[in-house]
Parts: C-alpha cells; structure tokens; sequence
C-alpha cells in the first residue's frame, strides 16, 4: 500500500466515494467484516494493531472502510479519525454478553463526540452463528437503540463468518448516503 | 577577496572555499561531480585554478592533497554487511516516515499516534516526544547539516517547529485548509515550505515564524517538494499531472511541467539543478530540463505505477521504484538502463542511493527492504524482521546505518 495510497485514499471525492469509519470493542470481528466486505480470505486474522482500509465498491459509491483496533490502549486513537466521516459501522459480539455494558458505554460515547454529530449509524450484530449469541431485538433493547433521535440508524444481525447478514447492511448503507446525498 | 580557509564535502564531493569579501564572509563551492579513483589529480587542479581566480599558485599544492582525500574517500570500496542493532517499540500506532540527522547520531519518527518522536540512535533511547499535534504527523524533516531543529507537518493542518536539543515547541504554522503531506527547510535553514492536500504550497520564516507567501496554481493535492541545493528554487509534485518550478524569492512560477497522463508520485533536482525527475502513476518516469522546462526524456521500464524516484548525489544516475514489485537504475545522461532490481514480492514504495552512491535500498510492501548493487542489479542483503509493509527507510550521511519505519508500530535500526 505504502503512504503514498494512504494518501490517495485521503483526497475527497464527496460525489462518489464514502469514508466509513469502522469500530467496536477488541475481538467484536471488525476485521473479519471488513475482509467479507472486501471479499477476502478470513482464515488467518490476527488483532489489529493500527488500522486496515479497504475500498469496496458497492452500487455506484467507493466506500472506503477504515478498520481501526479496538484494544482499550488503542480507543483514545479512535478521535483521529472521525473527521469527514460519512458513517458509522459499529460492530458488536452478540455472545459476549459480559461485555454489552462495555460496549454500549463506548458506543454512547461516539454518539456523543461532535465530529461525528449526525453520522448515520450501522450496527452490526455479529456472531449469530453461535449458539449463544443474543438476538438483534434483544440488544437493541439493551443498548437502549430507540433512544438515537439525532440520526439515522439500524442495528443489523449477522455473521461475518458465514455471510449471512452483510448484504443487508451494505444495501441499508448505499440507500441511507444515497438519500442524504440528494 | 580573501581566502580564509578550504573545507572538504565528501558527498557530492566538492571543495567549498570560505572567504571575505567586503568585511563579510561568505562561502563558495567547487563541484567535482566527475572525480573517480582514476582521475588525473594534476589536470583536475590546473582546470580548478584556471577557472578559480581565488586559488592562487601558492595554494595549489593543498588543493592537490584535498583533491586526493576525496579521491581516496571515494575508491574506498565498501562491503558492509547490516545486521539488525535495534527494535524500537516506537509508537502505539502505525510510523509514517523517518529521519536522520546529518551525522546520523540521532534520528526522528512520525506516527499516526500525533507524536514525532526523536531518538538517540547508539542507544536506542527516546530524547524527546514532540507532543502537540492534533492528528496524524506524516512529514518530518532535521534542518539539515545543522540539526538542532525539526519541522513537523500534520493531518491536523498546521505544521510546527522544535528545537531538536529540548523538544520545544518554537514556531505552530497555521494557514493550510487542509491536511499537510510535505514539508522541506530551505538549505539555508531560514524558511520552511509546506506542501498540502488543500492544493497549495506555503513558505514559513523559520525565525520568526511568520508565513511569507502561499504558491497557488495547482489544481490538485501537493504531495512532494523539494529546494534546489542553492534553496533558490523549488519543485512541488501535484496530483493534478503536473509538477511546478517556483522562484523561491520572488514567489513566481517559473515553468509548469506538463506531459504526465496521471498523478505524480515524485520529483526530485539533481545536484547541480540542470536536471529534475519526475515519477507518475502512468506508469512512465520523465526526466525535465530545469532551464527550459522541457521533457527530455520518459523511461518506460515498469508495467505499473512509479511511486519513488531519485538521484544519486553527484546525479550521474537515476532511480525509480514501481507498484510492479520492480526497480531499475539509469544512466541520467544517456538514459540507458543501467540495472533492473529483482526479487520483492509487493510494491516498492520508497528508493535511495546511500551518499556514496554504492548501494541502492528499496523498501517494499513484502515487508523487507532490500540492498543491491546499482550496476548489476544484484541484491546484496535482505534486511528481513518487520511485520507488517515498510513505509520508510533512510541511509546516514555515512552510509553506515539504516533505519526503517513500518505500518507494525516498530522501527528498526540497521548497523
């Protein structure tokens, strides 16, 4: 890649590319969505020290996917790159239910932060393959989602694993900048 | 006009003479671009003194003596072989570029975690966190040969001046729209130009820290600069296709290269200005001449984008770096390909001659950087042990040790 696409990713193009910010805690399988979003192999994903970017096209927008770690040392890092997003992917581990207070503090925050004011919000609920996983309806309910009047949002069950669940959450995010950009 | 004293420069090598003229002393240098091992000593000082009024006949035997201290710096054949120094667990996020002072003592990092951070490189210990900047710093640059100031340039916008001894902050520059990708002191160390995506270049004073003039006219992202050694002139690379020439003093666009189908990843002056190297991402490297603005030459050697070119420091000869997993060497006068370099398995993304001219190193997305011989082509060392694309690398003046800086938070030096 090298900073040179760094920086060609950098340039703005408001007509047709997208900068999507993608975040969650640590181990919520950012990177594995970002992989099935790119149509990559998944097999061999290690946590993400720094970040990934990966441009996917999708019904006429580049989207460029910014995959940032979500390690606690690594959070305070994520305010560098909320500037000029066009929306949000949140992703959370539906079996990890220890952590869903975690998670939605952190979550309740980002809605909070000025530079991402108004940013359409995605919620991935992953990890529906397993067994134990909670239902979308349930986590909505417990993140208290009903209560974002400030943006669009949805929360989307799926599973980066198996597929299900991803193409949903791509077509709600091509319809939901589509209509903002009118 | 009196002659005070000589001082030797080794690379490019070159006598400069110091003198007074009026009460005032001022410097002067005499070029030997073409001294080689072999070179007659007595006929390069016979056509020294007759072009040098201040080379009297009663100088000329120390003239000769200087002359042969280059010629023997210059035949020193060097077979160094690096091994890994140290691993510095630099920065908590991915390193942009990196830095040496001009005696190499100490080097500098930029991070994606704000800081520039400046370090002792025999001990491996960090001086100093240049701690201010509100995002990414990506541009980083000692005022070079002095060393004792860094300039730093941000995604935050502003660029910002320390003293490299304290870690002060002397001077933040505010005025670029948009994220700054290049910065270069002058060779005076007196100004500082910024290069940016919002499209235009900006001069700074660095004592005062004031702007003194913004370059307009290009129409896409300024992603590379560089001052001519004089600082007279400066080159600035756009995304727009093209590169400009300025008047560093009037502030007045000289020449505007045009002939690129696609956005310019580099270019760079030789030594002696005649010449500027331009890489694109069609593909093609184009070589200008610096007086009349014209292409005079397009390699063609890569099948995919350039993304590095560069001189070696007399400019006999030019290098380029491509996206193809390739490089090549050329002669800058005929332009004939001297050597190809093969053997990385993902992009180049950075290119350079040590200063003298003897090894050519490549830092590549493979995760390795690589040291050839820039007239075989061979590859003489595979500096293996990052884990993730290397993003930076960069020689000492004395060609005695490297670093490298990667996307794995890490850097690593080289001896």
């Amino acid at each position: 890649m090298g900073l040179l696409s760094l920086l060609r990713k950098l340039r703005s193009n408001p007509d047709l590319e997208l900068r999507i910010l993608l975040l969650g805690l640590d181990n919520a399988g950012k990177t594995t969505l970002l992989k099935v979003l790119a149509s990559e192999d998944i097999t061999h994903i290690t946590p993400t020290q720094g970040f990934n970017i990966k441009s996917v096209q999708s019904k006429g927008f580049k989207l460029n996917v910014w995959d940032i770690g979500g390690q606690r040392k690594i959070r305070p890092y994520w305010k560098n790159y909320f500037e000029n997003t066009d929306l949000l992917i949140y992703v959370i581990d539906s079996a990890d239910r220890k952590r869903f207070e975690e998670t939605g503090e952190e979550l309740t925050e980002l809605l909070e932060e000025e530079k991402l004011a108004g940013v359409p919000v995605l919620i991935f609920a992953n990890k529906q393959d397993l067994l134990t996983s909670a239902k979308a309806s349930e986590i909505a309910e417990g993140l208290n989602l009903n209560s974002i009047r400030d943006r669009e949002w949805q929360i989307q069950a799926c599973s980066a694993v198996s597929g299900e669940g991803i193409k949903e959450g791509v077509e709600w995010m091509t319809k939901t900048c589509n209509n903002r950009k009118k | 006009m009196k002659l005070k004293r000589f001082l030797l420069r080794y690379y490019p090598p070159g006598i400069i003479l110091e003198y007074e003229q009026g009460g005032v002393l001022k410097t002067k240098s005499i070029d030997l671009l073409d001294l080689s091992p072999t070179t007659n000593i007595d006929q390069v000082v016979e056509e020294i003194t007759q072009k040098e009024p201040l080379i009297t006949p009663s100088k000329v035997e120390q003239v000769k003596k200087l002359v042969a201290r280059l010629q023997e710096k210059i035949g020193q054949k060097e077979d160094h072989q690096f091994y890994l120094f140290k691993v510095l667990r630099a920065h908590i996020l991915p390193l942009t570029n990196v830095a040496f002072n001009k005696s190499g003592s100490s080097f500098i990092t930029g991070s994606y975690d704000r800081t520039c951070k400046v370090w002792d490189t025999s001990s491996g210990e960090e001086i100093h966190t240049l701690d201010g900047h509100r995002n990414v710093v990506y541009a980083i640059s000692f005022n070079n040969p002095y060393g004792d100031k860094i300039v730093t340039g941000s995604f935050d916008k502003t660029c910002r001046i320390w003293s490299s001894e304290s870690g002060k902050c002397f001077h933040v520059y505010k005025g670029h729209t948009a994220e700054i990708v290049c910065v270069s002191f002058n060779p005076q160390s007196t100004l500082i130009a910024t290069g940016s995506m919002d499209t235009s270049c900006r001069i700074w004073d660095v004592e005062k820290g004031t702007d003194i003039a913004n370059l307009t006219g290009h129409t896409g992202e300024i992603i590379s600069l560089s001052f001519s050694s004089t600082g007279s002139e400066l080159i600035t690379a756009s995304f727009d296709h093209t590169v400009s020439l300025w008047d560093v003093r009037s502030h007045k666009r000289i020449h505007t290269l045009v002939g690129h189908k696609a956005e310019i990843s580099s270019a760079q002056f030789n030594w002696d200005c005649s010449l500027i190297a331009t890489g694109s991402m069609d593909g093609t490297c184009k070589l200008w001449d610096r007086a009349s603005g014209r292409c005079t030459a397009t390699l063609k050697a890569h099948a995919d984008e350039i993304l590095d070119v560069g001189f070696d420091c007399t400019g006999q000869r030019i290098l380029t770096a491509s996206a193809d997993n390739t490089a090549c060497c050329y002669n800058a006068l005929t332009n004939q390909q001297i050597s190809k370099f093969l053997g990385h398995e993902g992009e180049i993304s950075k290119i350079t001659f040590n200063p003298q001219g003897t090894l050519v190193m490549t830092a590549s997305a493979d995760k390795t950087a690589r040291l050839w011989d820039p007239e075989t082509g061979e590859c003489k060392q595979v500096l293996e042990g990052h884990t993730d694309e290397i993003f930076s690398c960069a020689f000492n003046y004395e060609g005695t040790t490297i670093i490298t800086g990667s996307k794995d938070n890490t850097c690593r030096v080289w001896r």
